[in-house]
């Protein structure tokens, strides 16, 4: 199982000190957290994307790439990639890129984007928001699987024998998660391509994430990839850490009460109630990071949002080090006592290049049996 | 069969809730059913908070439920500046937009003057044609004086009369066309459709099918 960190990468009031960063200092928090990431021995760092303010990550590979270079295990993903408004062939082309400077350290998530006013900036409609994510998510399957693509469709200009470069590292492309939080159609897709699903259940209560989760295993054993238990599934969560639960709590407060996504509604105990936020000791989150396996089953891969309602650097580079060194130690122990035979790795870039060459030598012998 | 009450009044004891009794007591009169009733006051903080947050917490999602189940409905609410109340107007905002398509629908208002006996035509009836609710004829508003009144008797029973007919079973085996039958089926928790499929209450359509929806001619 993989642990990690995934950023929305806003720019958000210090309600404490009544002070926004630069983008530029935020741009420079978020490389700072991400390699803090690698030092405290997380497994994923993932950004968003974004193209409006107060949200400053719009050039998600070249971030990654910088990432790239100072890190050495750190795998690098998004959170999510906007499948609807990019242009399938450079998703495509930065991914591979990135794959290739990163020596293989890539993956990504997919994702629609839920901001009406960004689909016309880049020319599409978000009532097309499904069908974009559909006929792009295609495209690029075959952009990275097959050397020549003819390709024609409704949304995007044809392509006539057109390859896509750098070809992925190792013939193999980064595997591919596909986030939603409301839409079973793209459960649906995630099964139907055998590729991974993340629900970012963050701001959502466990009943409904079990249920888009266990659409998604029952459509992946419905297409034929494995057992529903075999399904590739990711968790978000987001949590506030001091040793002492009482001092996260008043720590927290003035941040929950007063963030753009959190804050004038639900009281702070009554979202910690419903949601998977979690406010507390590294030991309550550790419980409450277990306890979501008790309703999703065994799964791959929990991202946390750390850098969130306007924490400054300073605070969140602490977070990473409770989260590196007391909470994730016992989530990787814990996690795989409890699971189940049969459940697959979270994926890497090395075990799909070797599952691609026992494919192919499997392939090859049947061939000469044959013959 | 289920008959759902929403009542918006703000006091208790309300003449909004009273009029809703009393709906309810001339529907149930003629038609086997046992009222539940949401009182929208005790469900103001969650109401708000639905909006907020972007999901109900649980008391609100089981009202969401209840309405969306029902055979029958019957929305009650004061007169605030004109029209329905706000309270009222967001309880109905989170309705899921296809949970009362097809459904009988007994409208009634209250107030301190006959001057807004119109807020059921002009207000309450274009909400609920907007949700594709089978808006009953008849629409009950009570005003102050009407309270003491024989005519506000007679209006309700015959209310009551329409909406149990409307809720008896059909007696013919007809089927609903398409549009409207996801959108009666029942439905879970979340307002998702359990009857289609059985997998957790997702339609799926299959994904060939929206690839193929896709493909250029």
């Amino acid at each position: 199982m993989q642990f990690g960190i995934f950023t929305v990468g806003d720019v958000t009031i210090d309600p404490t000190t009544g002070r926004a960063p630069s983008e530029h200092e935020r741009i420079k928090a978020m490389l700072a957290i991400a390699q803090k990431a690698e030092e405290v021995g997380l497994d994923v760092f993932a950004t968003g994307e974004h193209h409006n303010p107060p949200f400053v990550p719009s050039s998600p590979t070249t971030m990654l790439g910088y990432i790239a270079a100072r890190t050495e295990n750190l795998i690098l993903s998004t959170s999510t990639t906007l499948i609807t408004t990019n242009d399938p062939v450079k998703i495509a082309e930065d991914f591979a890129m990135l794959q290739h400077v990163a020596d293989g350290r890539v993956d990504v998530m997919m994702g629609r984007g839920n901001t009406g006013p960004v689909y016309p900036w880049f020319g599409k409609d978000i009532r097309d928001g499904i069908d974009l994510a559909i006929e792009n998510y295609a495209l690029l399957r075959r952009l990275w699987d097959e050397d020549v693509v003819t390709w024609k469709g409704k949304f995007r200009t044809p392509l006539q024998s057109f390859t896509s470069t750098p070809r992925p590292l190792d013939g193999v492309a980064p595997f591919v998660w596909h986030g939603s939080i409301r839409s079973p159609e793209i459960a649906e897709q995630a099964a139907y391509y055998g590729d991974g699903f993340f629900h970012n259940n963050i701001f959502w209560p466990a009943s409904h994430t079990q249920q888009m989760v266990n659409l998604y295993r029952q459509r992946y054993a419905h297409y034929g990839h494995g057992t529903p238990e075999q399904a590739v599934v990711g968790l978000g969560g987001q949590v506030f850490m001091r040793r002492n639960s009482q001092d996260a709590v008043r720590e927290f407060r003035p941040y929950f009460d007063n963030a753009p996504v959190y804050g004038h509604g639900p009281s702070l105990e009554e979202f910690t109630r419903e949601t998977p936020l979690t406010v507390g000791s590294p030991q309550q989150v550790i419980e409450r990071t277990l306890s979501f396996r008790d309703y999703v089953g065994d799964y791959q891969r929990q991202l946390f949002l750390m850098d969130h309602a306007g924490l400054p650097l300073k605070t969140v580079l602490e977070q990473l080090d409770l989260l590196g060194e007391e909470v994730v130690p016992v989530l990787r122990k814990e996690f795989a006592s409890l699971r189940k035979a049969g459940v697959p790795d979270a994926p890497t870039h090395p075990a799909r290049v070797a599952a691609a060459a026992e494919e192919a030598r499997k392939g090859k012998e049947k061939e000469e049996v044959q013959s | 069969m289920k008959l759902v009450v929403v009542s918006a009044g703000l006091s208790s004891p309300s003449s909004t809730r009273l009029l809703a009794d009393r709906l309810a007591a001339a529907t149930v009169a003629h038609v086997d059913a046992e009222p539940e009733v949401i009182e929208l006051r005790d469900l103001a903080t969650e109401i708000a908070r639905h909006f907020v947050t972007g999901f109900p917490p649980a008391r609100l999602a089981a009202a969401l439920d209840a309405v969306a189940a029902a055979d029958g409905l019957i929305a009650v609410t004061p007169v605030f500046a004109g029209s329905y109340s706000g309270l009222f107007k967001s309880f109905f905002d989170l309705i899921d937009k296809d949970a009362l398509t097809g459904k009988p629908v007994l409208i009634g208002a209250t107030g301190g003057t006959a001057r807004h006996s119109l807020v059921t035509e002009h207000a309450l009836r274009p909400l609920f044609t907007y949700l594709r609710a089978l808006v009953l004829p008849t629409a009950v508003y009570a005003a102050s004086e009407d309270w003491g009144d024989d005519g506000l008797a007679g209006r309700i029973t015959r209310a009551g009369v329409e909406l149990a007919r409307f809720m008896a079973p059909a007696t013919e085996d007809r089927a609903p066309d398409v549009d409207t039958a996801a959108a009666i089926a029942p439905r879970s928790l979340t307002g998702a459709i359990t009857s289609v499929d059985p997998l957790d209450g997702f339609r799926v359509v299959p994904f060939e099918q929206r690839l193929a929806a896709l493909r250029a001619e």
